[in-house]
């Protein structure tokens, strides 16, 4: 599941060993075809945290993550980013992506 | 609308012949396409390697694939796809006021004119924008530099004078360009560098100054394939293919030029038949599944 952020609050995607951070609006076509792929990845990797952001509602952690673009996929490992990924992907190359931020 | 069999993006001759053979095996197809498309042809140097057709000239060639289109009862879908997205189970393709959904895509677009520029890629994503409905939000109050190469352009540029403290328009093509908003100046200059510090866009180096801004807007009329089809491997601005025209991404093909050398009408329609029929077997075995 992809757990959609309130109130510009991080701490629990920051606390956990790998977060994968989407950030997108509703105004975004791409982000509203990437969201049912991130879903769907985030059923089967149950090891890592999965966390939806728009940047309407966040604006704060759109600029701390330096998110120019969305989508935007930011990976944390432990607090840090160790990965960021503009655009829409398909599964097999966003599975890809996640693994490589491990 | 419902989800058809295949989309056909592009009507040159590796188009038109997928869409030939694809309507020919009972395939509910949309073929996109414009105009323009046919006008490359018709304006193309007398064609004298196409077996059966000697001699012929590009226009009487252009009229010749839209009749032959006609004759087939194919429709040509004139809007500008502007994205394609691998849903898993099928493609949802995007232009700018539809969404389609078809179980396969061939992609005969033809080799996207215009290079790229030095920085782009390295800081698409920082500062560097494709779409302006999409990023305007990121640059409020911020100036930014649009390069457009179309007539679609000036009216994202229009939206982001809106938000943006001001926006630079370099127009990339011919013809003049006139704005109503204030905060918009029009530069006919060529752009050579985006520079870049600390990981972001800080301005646009053209041959005759250096803008400082915060954004690049680049909206060109063909996108290269890798950003048509997100997930798409490309090798030298070439779509990888094998010999069925597959890509890496399951239920996309292409033919024609997007493929690679020779660029040859004869080669295009003969790798057009293959993926169509390609893009057939794919979806028989998808129905059975």
């Amino acid at each position: 599941m992809v757990k959609e952020v309130q109130n510009n609050d991080l701490a629990e995607a920051l606390a956990a060993d790998l977060a994968i951070i989407d950030f997108n609006a509703v105004w975004c076509g791409p982000c509203k075809m990437l969201g049912p792929v991130l879903e769907e990845v985030s059923e089967e990797k149950v090891d890592t945290g999965f966390y939806g952001v728009d940047v309407d509602e966040n604006p704060d952690l759109a600029q701390q993550f330096k998110v120019t673009n969305i989508p935007t996929l930011v990976a944390v490992k432990n607090g840090e980013v160790v990965g960021k990924q503009v655009g829409f992907l398909p599964k097999p190359a966003l599975v890809e992506w996640i693994e490589s931020c491990k | 609308m419902g989800r058809v069999d295949i989309a056909i993006i592009g009507n040159g001759p590796g188009g038109v012949s997928a869409a030939l053979t694809a309507k020919a095996r009972n395939q509910e197809i949309l073929l996109f396409g414009s105009a323009k498309a046919s006008e490359k042809v018709s304006k193309a140097h007398a064609v004298r390697n196409y077996p059966g057709l000697p001699d012929i000239a590009g226009e009487d060639f252009a009229n010749a694939f839209a009749n032959h289109l006609k004759v087939m009862g194919i429709e040509l879908t004139q809007e500008q796809v502007t994205n394609i997205y691998a849903m898993g189970n099928y493609y949802a393709i995007q232009t700018p006021n539809n969404m389609y959904e078809a179980t396969s895509v061939i992609l005969a677009t033809g080799m996207a004119q215009g290079k790229s520029i030095a920085g782009e890629e390295e800081y698409l994503g920082k500062g560097v924008s494709y779409c302006a409905t999409c990023d305007a939000f990121f640059y409020k109050d911020k100036p930014v530099a649009v390069l457009g190469y179309n007539d679609e352009a000036k009216a994202e540029a229009e939206f982001l004078a809106t938000t943006s403290s001001h926006v630079y328009y370099i127009p990339m093509v011919k013809g003049d360009v006139t704005f109503t908003a204030e905060n918009v100046t029009v530069l006919k200059e060529r752009p050579q560098e985006i520079l870049g510090a600390d990981g972001k866009t800080v301005g646009l180096q053209t041959e005759q100054s250096k803008l400082d801004v915060d954004g690049v807007f680049i909206l060109r009329d063909a996108v290269s394939p890798a950003t048509l089809v997100p997930g798409l491997k490309v090798e030298n601005e070439h779509v990888v293919v094998n010999l069925q025209m597959e890509t890496n991404l399951p239920g996309c093909f292409a033919c024609g030029d997007i493929v690679g050398r020779p660029y040859q009408y004869i080669k295009a329609a003969g790798q057009g038949n293959v993926a169509a029929l390609s893009a057939v077997e794919y979806n028989r075995l998808k129905k059975q599944a």
